[in-house]
């Protein structure tokens, strides 16, 4: 199931309810086959831009052009876009078959070829022989594993996901991002994903695009986001990075010289490089925690207020005198015994391993 | 929030059917105020007069109390009955549930007609004289199943952890009841009863046949329709209306009012962020 | 308090029986009221129907000559044929105009809606006498309708065919009825998600085809029933017919009133109402095989 070239193009797309803006001159280019997610928290603009994409908004200025053409105007029944809703929208009436030839029916595909394709979509999902059943035999995911072969057979041009996940149990929802992999790679598909876990635009995107607001902050591959947000909003959002204010005294040869909350420290300069208030990107699991000052590399000192257990390695908030927010901080359970409430500990962590962004 | 779809169409076929709705109720609110005794077009011009003469009619006067006497009845009796049935339909184990629902409901499927001449046949045979007592008890079985939709509707909405961690902190079912269910939802059962009084004063077809010597307004309004036809039928209806469209604009402002703020007292608390 | 409660067995037990017994005998006093006025007096009046006449009485011994009177008597199959033709035209009408009605509150109405709703049923209560009397003055030689048609010049002379007829007993049964059925089908609606009709579009459906395709088979059993409902209470409907029915405007539930009120034949007045019952019985069987057949009968929604 390939498609050709289907290059989509998002120029300038602002969109208002009355005075407020929900998208905000947003541009973006979408390549042939990637899968590219929209991230960001609620009402942030995402699922906007996917319904102008699908043709259920007409936005207020901009133009959505697909493999060449212009489709802003075109009414969503005519796009060759499909959509796999949030919540479960197989109609009722009819069975899972009937459900994914639902489409194929209206674009007059005769009923052997119909037979043929349904079948392959159902493969495709790994529901084979599900195909007389109704929507209140299925579990969660076997609903929206429907409602993807039911788009996908369709061969659209732009398959959109409206966080198909979200709805799903934890447990499901994992075993489904393995799923939707998989048939992104088996189809070629170009994927449009919209969600607000962090964590699964990570494990599934080709490029994730960060939203906030209306605008898009920042667009590139899971691992660029992940190490080197280009603002504070993509670093908490991203990782929950600890965002911390600094004053940059000194940048010299790759390393500045800052001041944290009475503390001096010298960092890794990244890209700044004038003196001045600026923000600190400490992800918390770079930190290490220790009973005793360590040699070199910055260093503060601060008291366990939380602890709590990870399997894989236990959360920490230490309080560090004049900072204002407690600082979170992961470890791996080596050893297996955590530092107890209320115990003062060294935070270090490497120069290299956080950055420094421009604060205004 | 679900987004709305624009359907010019189904609008068109809206509008037109409020007008067709209305068409009648406005004519006749009008022809009330002729200045002269027609009842066709054109119309010539306002006037009081025929205000007048309706209400310095005793017969008028005593057919509007009477309606008001039964109506009260019919909707108190409605009110107790009907909330213990509802509130008893809701926790009654499920083989009881269907038949008693079943049999509640059934007036609705039956033409008022023939409620209306099997009571009268009934109260002959036993030889309980027709009068507004009869009357009252006909429109208890008329009454029950409209108050009964609505006031099962409004317990069913309840969120039965609300009287459960009451019974858990020691409330008996009558204080559960009284604490916690009530204040709930008293707003749609003053609304449901309110109806229950609209839709006994304006009854006809079943009080024709169990009436007496007494009359109630559409009585009155039907013996009238018989006898002079002439605006101060309009000037009676139009007062019939006002009462029963008042009792509805009260119970409908209840029941939203009412599950307004049931809905809003649910809600979770804006998060931050 | 709290610790008492659960510390003697007894008392919760008693609660656990309270729960039960509760709940049956709250729903006893509308229960037996509706036994002894509801379902004894039709019970009683169905025997009536086997029993003879008397001038507003009857008496022994038990015959089928009510029920033989009622089928073989002319009056009565033209009668019955009228109120068939009436009753499906007043249901597919009402049904007609509904449909969008209840569409345009459900998807299209947005904060329209409580208002529009709150018209709509405020007409039921307008009294029912008044508004087929309203009716009259509308349809008459000098009413609302054939003035403003002349006045706009497109007739010479009134149309006299719209009133006391077949005709205006169906416009004010319809105007009766059409509150009702836009309630139910308003409810029927209400579970039929607006992202049903965006997933049907986005599959390409435009909107002859949502409506063909996923509007009316999620709708057809409330219609189906909302159309029976209104089928089978027309013909009971006695006074349209006296006021606006003229001579080719009658229906059956008129013959009952009069068997019951004027002529004084109860057992005739019970076999008529009883028939019409037993047709409502299969009419109604009808529908529901219909549906089942179609498999449109037990939809269930997923949210």
């Amino acid at each position: 199931m390939g498609n050709g070239t289907a290059h989509l193009s998002i120029a300038a797309v602002t969109h208002r309810y009355g005075s407020v803006a929900a998208l905000d001159d947003v541009s973006l280019q979408i390549e042939d086959g990637e899968l590219i997610t929209l991230l960001g928290p609620s009402g942030c603009g995402k699922t906007t831009l996917l319904r102008v994409v699908a043709g259920f908004i007409r936005p207020s200025e901009g133009r959505v052009v697909l493999q060449g053409r212009d489709i802003t105007r075109v009414p969503p029944h005519r796009r060759p876009v499909n959509m796999v809703f949030q919540r479960s929208t197989l109609f009722p009436h009819l069975d899972v078959f009937q459900n994914i030839a639902f489409g194929l029916r209206i674009a007059g595909v005769p009923r052997e070829e119909r037979t043929r394709q349904v079948e392959e979509a159902l493969a495709l999902v790994r529901l084979e022989g599900y195909g007389p059943r109704r929507s209140h035999e299925l579990s969660g995911g076997q609903l929206q594993r429907v409602a993807l072969a039911r788009a996908l057979v369709n061969r659209p041009s732009v398959l959109l996901l409206d966080e198909p996940l979200s709805a799903l149990d934890l447990k499901i929802r994992l075993e489904m991002e393995v799923e939707l992999r998989r048939v992104h790679r088996e189809t070629g598909a170009t994927f449009v994903y919209v969600t607000h876990d962090q964590r699964e635009a990570l494990a599934l995107s080709d490029r994730v695009v960060v939203f906030d607001q209306g605008r898009i902050e920042q667009v590139g591959p899971p691992g660029e986001i992940y190490r080197a947000p280009v603002s504070p909003f993509a670093a908490r959002f991203v990782g929950d990075a600890n965002v911390l204010p600094v004053q940059i005294n000194a940048v010299n040869a790759g390393e500045a010289r800052v001041t944290l909350g009475g503390s001096e420290l010298v960092v890794g300069a990244g890209a700044v490089e004038t003196v001045g208030p600026a923000w600190l990107v400490l992800r918390p699991e770079v930190i290490r925690l220790s009973a005793r000052p360590g040699t070199n590399g910055p260093a503060l000192t601060g008291t366990v207020q939380d602890v709590a257990f990870r399997g894989a390695g236990f959360s920490y908030r230490i309080e560090v005198p004049a900072l204002e927010e407690l600082l979170k901080v992961e470890t791996a359970a080596e050893g297996g015994i955590p530092y107890e409430l209320g115990s003062e500990v060294v935070v270090t962590w490497d120069r290299g391993s956080c950055s420094l962004l421009p604060r205004t | 929030m679900e987004a709305r779809q624009r359907s010019p169409f189904t609008l068109a076929i809206t509008l037109f059917s409020l007008v067709f709705l209305f068409a009648p109720l406005v004519v006749v609110v009008l022809f009330s105020f002729h200045n002269t005794g027609s009842l066709s077009f054109p119309f010539t011009g306002f006037s009081l007069r025929w205000y007048r003469e309706v209400f310095s009619s005793a017969e008028f006067t005593r057919a509007l109390e009477n309606s008001a006497i039964v109506a009260g009845v019919t909707s108190v009796v409605t009110l107790v009955l009907g909330t213990a049935a509802a509130w008893g339909l809701t926790r009654v184990p499920p083989k009881f549930r269907a038949p008693v629902a079943v049999l509640v409901f059934l007036p609705l499927t039956i033409p008022g007609l023939f409620l209306g001449i099997s009571l009268l046949v009934f109260f002959v045979r036993i030889e309980f004289t027709l009068s507004l007592a009869t009357v009252a008890i006909a429109h208890f079985v008329y009454v029950l199943p409209y108050f009964l939709l609505v006031a099962r509707a409004a317990l069913d909405r309840l969120d039965p952890a609300l009287e459960e961690s009451a019974a858990d902190l020691g409330a008996s079912p009558w204080l559960v009841f009284r604490r916690v269910t009530l204040p709930q939802v008293w707003p749609l059962l003053l609304g449901a009863t309110s109806l229950a009084f609209a839709l006994s004063f304006d009854e006809f077809i079943i009080t024709f046949f169990v009436i007496g010597t007494e009359s109630t307004l559409p009585m009155f309004i039907w013996s009238s329709l018989r006898r002079t036809v002439d605006p101060s039928i309009n000037v009676i209806s139009t007062v019939l209306m006002a009462v029963t469209i008042g009792l509805w604009v009260v119970a409908f402002v209840f029941t939203v009012r009412g599950e307004r703020s049931r809905r809003r007292s649910l809600e979770p608390l804006p998060t931050e962020g | 308090m709290i610790a008492g409660a659960h510390e003697e067995p007894g008392r919760s037990a008693s609660w656990g029986r309270q729960l039960q017994l509760g709940p049956i005998a709250l729903t006893l006093p509308a229960t037996l009221a509706l036994l002894l006025f509801f379902v004894a007096p039709l019970a009683a009046f169905f025997v009536y129907s086997f029993l003879t006449a008397g001038f507003y009485s009857v008496t022994g011994p038990l015959t089928l000559e009510a029920y033989q009177d009622a089928v073989t008597s002319d009056v009565n199959r033209t009668l019955a044929v009228n109120s068939f033709v009436v009753g499906i035209c007043v249901a597919a009408v009402t049904l007609a105009i509904s449909l969008p009605i209840a569409y345009w509150l459900r998807y299209a109405a947005g904060g329209w809606q409580i208002p529009v709703l709150f018209l709509i049923t405020t007409t039921l209560f307008a009294s029912y006498l008044v508004r087929i009397y309203a009716w009259r003055t509308i349809l008459g030689e000098n009413g609302l309708l054939n003035s403003g048609l002349e006045r706009i010049g497109l007739i010479n002379e009134p149309l006299g065919f719209i009133l006391f007829n077949r005709f205006s007993v169906t416009v004010a049964l319809v105007h009766i009825f059409l509150p009702y059925v836009v309630l139910v089908l308003y409810a029927g609606f209400r579970p039929i998600s607006p992202a049903l009709l965006e997933a049907a579009q986005d599959l390409g459906a435009n909107a002859l085809l949502r409506w063909v395709r996923v509007v009316l088979p999620l709708i057809a059993a409330p219609a189906a029933t909302a159309f029976l409902f209104v089928f089978i209470l027309s013909p009971g409907h006695y006074v349209p017919p006296q006021s606006l029915g003229g001579t080719n405007g009658v229906l059956l539930g008129v013959r009952i009133q009069t068997a019951l009120t004027s002529v004084g034949n109860w057992p005739l007045g019970a076999a008529l109402s009883f028939l019409m019952l037993a047709a409502f019985a299969v009419c109604f069987a009808i529908t529901a095989l219909g549906l089942r057949l179609l498999k449109l009968d037990r939809i269930r929604f997923a949210n």
